[in-house]
């Protein structure tokens, strides 16, 4: 996997570089809008991650639209200081896969990559997920688990669904505010933990083995084994 | 001079001055063209008329007939002062009538004004001289000097009323210029003192409704606007010192004490764990005070779109229903109607979350907590009612403000942002969050205007 960072600031970009080649990434930094143009463009990326405000007064955003213009689709993650709605929504129609905000966590940026991954890897239309014993069938919204149907409201459907879809990878609380209810605001309680819990209770408690984990600090994972 | 030019409201008043005395120039010209120049029409007119005649009479008869008819308009007392008639010779000499003699060069058969000797005195006259087939000249005319006294007359009248006009407009303009200068210099006085530093002068308004009184009401409320967003600044300074610095404060002395030679391996990992929390909770604040400033900023109207509230109360409430189920509350959704507004759908998602998240954390441990939408003709509104201990009146317009927590919620977690990110989102939908006791409880609204039609 071979990951292009463009980043001014060296610290942010070293946080990142050694996370990402500790994840098994090949990573090539650099740090100036004209030679990151030049390299996204010349070159194959299986990911780009790109800083909106690059030096010279280069805005990320214009790598982003030369990158689509040639037809490209590599996934590629903003990360920007600029966090209002706005901005956001600005980055994400102007080409950007993903928007993180500055500061972030690198356990949040590596779950968004790995989503990201994935999402441009499969494209195919299912109509069935499955985990081990566990069963959704997405034309009907019905869960089953061990042949036992498990009640779940829509919403908790949707949730699982998005963890059973990216079994295998963490999956933050904020990916999952974003994916489940479309909201971009932090609630301020633990509202998703809460969620999770409920959902926990649902498919976990009376079967085995436990599917649903938390990765502390980070988020959740659905997988056979924690 | 200069300085009573540069003045707009003398400019202003003298333009509008010249105007009027332009107007008056326009007027004048005609009243004196339509007086003077009719006259003289009729007089020709007269004249010609007159003329024909006696030429006829002399055609029809003879030279006696005519100067028989000379003789009896020269004694029937009509026109006495200002009749002209004469039969002269073809030498010029006077046969009969009062006229003595011609100037030389005088034309024959045109209507022109000739100095002439009437009666023995000089006169200025409107004459038609014409020569008959005898060779005599017969002359019909009219002395002017009437006429002439009324044009100068006119004309004197005409420059007396011109130059008073003009002496009113300049000192009319001068008298506009003073009331505008007096109603103006209170507004300048208050500029001045609010430049000084005392942002809580205000115009004097008087009881009247003027454009000047409406304008000292505009600026008055933007007077208010302006004082009310820096008090905003000064709380958040303030706020920023206690809240913000705190929380620092504790990450770095913690930091400082693992430093210490001596530390352990298993503390300094913990004590850069913890200050990475409090680092994420300050960010959550940083997030939090820049949304508050985004909504004040109004920036965000620009992409308002229909919203339909009661999706937006679904979607909060299959947030928050896991929560509301562990805490052993009742979440219900009670929405009448269609209520639509023109609006952020995730601001307003926002400021529904904080109100639900209050309600579910300081509404009690049991009970219902209603979220709703209502609307009537003018307003749509959002309402979350619980059926906790509710907040004292007193402190009602407290809560509302950044950082302010009840002394009974400061052991629980939270910011005290919350409100207040509900009251900068109201006011950005053009509404307003209103705190209302529901004995027992707290009914929280959001009052929005309707969305136009």
């Amino acid at each position: 996997m071979q990951c292009l960072v463009i980043e001014d600031d060296a610290d942010t970009a070293h946080y990142i570089s050694n996370g990402l080649k500790e994840a098994g990434f090949g990573v090539v930094w650099c740090r100036n809008g004209v030679d990151g143009l030049h390299l996204a463009t010349s070159e194959r990326w299986d990911l780009v991650i790109l800083d909106r405000m690059l030096p010279g007064d280069v805005e990320g955003l214009s790598i982003v639209q030369a990158i689509r213009t040639l037809g490209k689709t590599t996934p590629i993650l903003i990360l920007s200081a600029l966090a209002s709605l706005d901005e956001r929504v600005r980055g994400l129609r102007g080409g950007g896969d993903d928007y993180l905000t500055k500061p972030f966590a690198f356990s949040e940026l590596l779950a968004r990559v790995h989503a990201l991954l994935r999402r441009s890897g499969m494209k195919e239309d299912v109509s069935e997920l499955q985990i081990a014993d566990l069963k959704l069938d997405l034309r009907r919204r019905r869960a089953e688990r061990a042949n036992k149907p498990i009640a779940l409201q829509p919403r908790e459907f949707r949730l699982l669904e998005y963890l059973v879809r990216h079994q295998g990878q963490v999956v933050t609380r904020t990916m999952l505010l974003e994916a489940v209810w479309d909201y971009h605001f932090d609630p301020q309680t633990n509202v998703i933990d809460v969620q999770i819990s409920r959902l926990r209770q649902k498919i976990d408690k009376d079967f085995s083995p436990p599917l649903l984990h938390t990765v502390r600090g980070v988020g959740y994972m659905v997988c056979v084994d924690g | 001079m200069a300085r009573l030019l540069r003045s707009v409201a003398f400019r202003l008043a003298l333009g509008y001055g010249v105007l009027v005395v332009g107007t008056m120039v326009v007027i004048s010209t005609a009243v004196y063209f339509g007086t003077v120049v009719v006259i003289d029409r009729g007089v020709d007119a007269k004249l010609s008329k007159i003329s024909e005649q006696l030429v006829d009479r002399f055609e029809t008869g003879d030279v006696q007939a005519l100067q028989r008819r000379i003789q009896q308009l020269l004694t029937d007392g009509i026109d006495r002062e200002t009749e002209v008639y004469s039969l002269l010779d073809a030498d010029g000499r006077n046969i009969v009538g009062n006229v003595s003699a011609l100037g030389r060069g005088t034309p024959l058969d045109r209507l022109t004004d000739q100095m002439i000797v009437r009666d023995g005195r000089p006169s200025s006259s409107r004459l038609l001289p014409r020569r008959l087939s005898n060779g005599d000249v017969l002359v019909v005319g009219r002395d002017l000097h009437d006429v002439r006294e009324m044009e100068q007359l006119l004309v004197r009248a005409l420059l007396v009323g011109g130059v008073a006009a003009l002496l009113l407009a300049v000192g009319g303009a001068a008298l506009v210029r003073r009331q505008l200068e007096h109603r103006m210099a209170a507004i300048r006085h208050t500029a001045l003192e609010i430049e000084a530093g005392d942002l809580s002068r205000r115009i004097p308004v008087l009881d009247a409704d003027d454009e000047f009184t409406r304008l000292n009401r505009d600026i008055n409320r933007m007077l208010d606007r302006i004082q009310r967003l820096m008090e905003g600044v000064r709380d958040v300074s303030n706020a920023i010192a206690h809240d913000l610095r705190t929380p620092l404060g504790r990450i770095r002395s913690r930091l400082d004490e693992v430093l210490r030679p001596g530390a352990t391996t298993e503390q300094l990992r913990e004590a850069a764990g913890t200050s990475i929390h409090g680092i994420d909770e300050l960010i959550v604040i940083f997030d939090k005070l820049l949304q508050i400033a985004e909504a004040e900023s109004a920036t965000r109207r620009q992409c308002f779109q229909p919203v339909t509230l009661k999706d937006i109360i679904t979607d909060v409430v299959e947030l928050y229903d896991a929560t509301a189920e562990a805490n052993g509350v009742a979440l219900v959704v009670d929405v009448v109607g269609e209520p639509t507004i023109l609006g952020d759908k995730d601001l307003l998602a926002s400021a529904t979350a904080n109100l639900v998240d209050n309600a579910l954390k300081y509404g009690g441990s049991a009970g219902t907590v209603r979220v709703g939408a209502r609307e009537d003709r003018e307003t749509v509104s959002i309402v979350v009612q619980d059926e906790g201990p509710g907040i004292a009146p007193e402190e009602r317009v407290k809560v509302v403000t950044r950082f302010y927590r009840l002394d009974r919620s400061r052991s629980l977690p939270g910011n005290g942002l919350g409100l207040a990110i509900v009251t900068a989102i109201s006011h950005l939908h053009g509404g307003r969050l209103s705190l209302e006791d529901a004995a027992p409880g707290l009914v929280a609204r959001i009052v929005l205007p309707r969305a136009a039609a």
